[in-house]
């Protein structure tokens, strides 16, 4: 125990020591924050664009124009509080901060008077030679729009842009015509303008109901599919914490093999104790990170469910079920069983390689074998029922990833108990195996060549039988 | 307590069916210095790892402190490997407490240690010098601190001596003889013999994974005939003076005729030169050869073991 616990204590301070431990601690908040911040910050540092629109039908498609855009803001600001009210609730406070906050992506695109409408007086503006007086101060015209009908229910834009990425303004210009002709060409009909209103609001109500609760309470929310979202984006972590965790131990391992110091080490310590050392010392670093990372998280949900539940606020009951032992206790199991097996084998690999060249043939298959998981994940998603994720779940390398996301589901118990012992017994095969393989790696009596024989010794006496 | 420290009984190791170590037995015992010698690829290290317990025999025993070579055992010994490297990114008085308390020594007494034995090696300003900013030769010296800071009572060291220059092949000399006086028992493989004449009290020869000889170095020398070289000014034949003696043969040295006497047991130089005096022959030269271990390697093993020089560039 003395060498497990020396061993592993020296991994963790040797990880802590270097620049990429810090980096990788910080990472998750600053990509937190990053995540948060920049897309407002993309949406506060979009430019204002200036554009001038001249009507050569005397203002009746001008008029048409905003009376639709005018339309379009209301019916979008309405939506947004609808959702900020299933949200938050019927707060006052919230909704009027809300109010103050709603910016449109369109508002960015702002009429200015150029003082005349003649295209070849406004070419300069448009091609940036030179700009006009803006609130903004000297800008370039980003576009000149001229609206025309040469012959009646033919509309026509002709749209003046020197940039050709940005459509905001040349589809909201088109939608709202759109939308103006097909109601004019109604109206023509004979239908009442009242009618056509009425028939665009008509849309079914749906119930979505789940048969295993009583009919008062069974009515599916948002807050029931929270968990195999949860599940999902837990699946993701584990497989990226697993997949950075074990690159640790495999480069860790390929260095120590490097310095030559294995066999020193093995007239201190028994293959297995430098091993299981190894695996703690590097699970001490991730369980660290993942400790910090997870307070944070927790910290910052659990600030906003006491300020939710304070304030009545339905959401609450969602971050609640964010941070259930039903889903936090699975992902604890998984993720230890998941990084002892990944662990011990990419131990074992690397010390069967003197350099990172030479653990990369005999990577690639594992890497195949680790990435499966992930495309099985999305599909569980919409089928968790389906054989293949059933089957798949079964198989012990990619029970942790597979399992977080059908356990949400109501998956059978003989799934979740019999995937669970054929994954920890193949943890425990896995770490006997890795060990055999690790004492001879380390005294260099195997090498990636020794593994490419066994196959190939496997290949040979396949085609003799 | 038992004398004897390490024992190994008829002990076997086989790799892909090539085999490594042949029903090797032999014993160490306590406070002797104790030379392991046989050319590359004899199976010096493989037995040597058996002996620690990091190799386990395909068949035979090994006693290590009276028993099995269990972690409690490896306590008390030190271990130098032939393949050598410590955590380069370490400070050095960091790596040579790791391996102290890897071997049961306290912390605050690791450190204490470890910066008295770099004073004595001259290195005690780089203690809290990473390792990786080291020379080899500085590096291979930490190591062997590292291998004796927790104070073993068996020292094992594989090649010790390969890989540094003569200076700090006779500076380990010195660790070596200082150790034994602290009463320390000490294993020790090489192929070069130089080191073993001087240092050992016992030598063990292994030759494809076979004990050849297993005795004290003035046994393995009694091992090789003795010689005298002689010249004379008219080139005499002296076969028939000297054939109650021994067995005289023609050879040539830098294009010189010289005689080899290989002198016939219980015959002696003296017994030569009173029968060459007394027919009055007129001696050039007339050399007693010094027998060396490397001969009783040669004689005892059937192919040469290396110079000094020759190892520097294995």
């Amino acid at each position: 125990m003395r060498a497990i616990y020396l061993i592993a204590r020296r991994e963790f301070l040797s990880y802590v020591a270097t620049w990429g431990f810090w980096l990788s601690l910080l990472s998750v908040p600053m990509f937190m924050a990053l995540g948060f911040g920049l897309p407002m910050l993309i949406e506060s540092s979009q430019p204002t664009r200036y554009y001038v629109l001249v009507d050569e039908t005397g203002g009746r498609l001008e008029a048409a124009v905003y009376d639709q855009i005018d339309r379009s803001r209301e019916e979008e600001v309405e939506r947004r509080r609808d959702v900020a009210t299933q949200m938050l609730g019927d707060n006052p406070q919230f909704q009027a901060a809300l109010e103050s906050s709603i910016q449109l992506e369109d508002d960015r695109y702002v009429r200015i008077d150029a003082g005349t409408t003649d295209l070849e007086a406004l070419r300069p503006y448009l091609t940036g030679a030179s700009e006009l007086d803006t609130q903004d101060g000297a800008q370039p015209l980003f576009a000149a729009i001229y609206l025309s009908e040469p012959a009646p229910g033919d509309v026509r834009i002709d749209y003046w842009s020197n940039n050709l990425t940005d459509s905001g303004l040349r589809s909201q210009i088109r939608n709202a015509l759109r939308d103006q002709m097909q109601l004019q060409r109604l109206v023509e009909a004979g239908v009442d303008p009242a009618l056509i209103a009425e028939a665009d609001n008509l849309a079914p109500t749906v119930r979505e109901l789940n048969p295993e609760r009583s009919a008062d309470a069974a009515e599916v929310t948002e807050g029931d599919r929270l968990p195999i979202f949860v599940g999902v984006a837990t699946a993701f972590g584990l497989w990226i914490v697993i997949f950075s965790v074990v690159n640790m131990l495999l480069s860790a391992m390929i260095e120590e093999k490097g310095n030559k110091v294995l066999e020193m080490m093995l007239a201190s310590a028994r293959h297995h104790e430098i091993l299981v050392g190894k695996l703690l010392g590097v699970a001490a670093v991730s369980a660290t990170l993942l400790v910090f990372w997870g307070g944070l998280a927790s910290m910052a949900g659990l600030g906003a469910q006491q300020v939710m539940s304070a304030a009545d606020i339905p959401a609450a009951d969602i971050l609640a079920a964010l941070f259930s032992p039903g889903l936090i206790l699975p992902a604890i199991g998984y993720f230890i069983i998941g990084y002892l097996m990944y662990g011990a084998l990419f131990l074992a690999i690397g010390s069967l390689c003197e350099t990172i060249q030479d653990a990369q043939s005999l990577m690639s298959p594992m890497m195949l074998v680790m990435m499966v998981p992930l495309f099985l994940v999305m599909m569980a998603i919409d089928a968790p029922d389906s054989p293949i994720v059933t089957v798949a779940s079964w198989v012990p390398l990619w029970t942790p990833f597979i399992m977080l996301v059908r356990l949400p589901q109501d998956i059978g118990l003989v799934d979740i108990v019999g995937t669970t012992m054929t994954m920890i017994a193949m943890a425990f095969a896995v770490i006997w195996g890795a060990g055999v393989l690790f004492r001879m790696g380390a005294l260099n009596q195997a090498n990636q060549d020794t593994v490419r024989g066994w196959f190939k010794l496997g290949g040979k006496k396949k085609a003799a039988n | 307590m038992t004398d004897t420290i390490l024992a190994l009984d008829g002990v076997s190791k086989t790799f892909k069916s090539k085999p490594a170590v042949t029903d090797l037995s032999l014993e160490v015992r306590r406070g002797q210095i104790t030379g392991f010698l046989g050319p590359n690829g004899a199976g010096k290290t493989t037995s040597l790892r058996m002996s620690l317990g990091i190799l386990a025999p395909d068949s035979g025993q090994v006693s290590l402190f009276g028993g099995p070579p269990r972690a409690s055992a490896l306590d008390r010994v030190g271990f130098l490997p032939e393949e050598r490297g410590i955590y380069r990114k370490m400070k050095v008085i960091d790596v040579i407490v790791f391996f102290a308390r890897l071997k049961g020594v306290d912390t605050a007494t690791a450190r204490q240690r470890g910066l008295v034995m770099l004073d004595e090696f001259g290195l005690a300003d780089v203690a809290d010098a990473k390792v990786k900013t080291l020379s080899k030769g500085m590096a291979q010296k930490i190591q062997i601190i590292a291998t004796l800071v927790h104070e073993p009572e068996f020292i094992i060291l594989d090649e010790p001596f390969s890989g540094l220059d003569p200076v700090n092949q006779s500076a380990l000399e010195q660790v070596v003889r200082k150790q034994a006086q602290a009463g320390r028992t000490i294993l020790f493989s090489t192929h070069v013999m130089e080191h073993a004449e001087r240092l050992c009290d016992k030598i063990v020869l292994i030759a494809k994974g076979r004990k050849a000889f297993d005795g004290t170095v003035s046994e393995a020398l009694a091992r090789v005939p003795r010689r005298v070289l002689l010249e004379t000014a008219d080139c005499a034949d002296l076969g028939s003076i000297l054939s109650g003696l021994g067995s005289v043969r023609r050879e040539s040295e830098d294009g010189r005729d010289i005689q080899v006497v290989e002198l016939a047991a219980g015959a002696d130089a003296q017994d030569v030169l009173k029968a060459l005096v007394a027919k009055d022959v007129k001696l050039t030269r007339f050399e007693p050869v010094r027998a060396q271990l490397h001969d009783a390697f040669v004689q005892l093993v059937g192919s040469p073991a290396e110079t000094p020089a020759q190892s520097e560039t294995v």
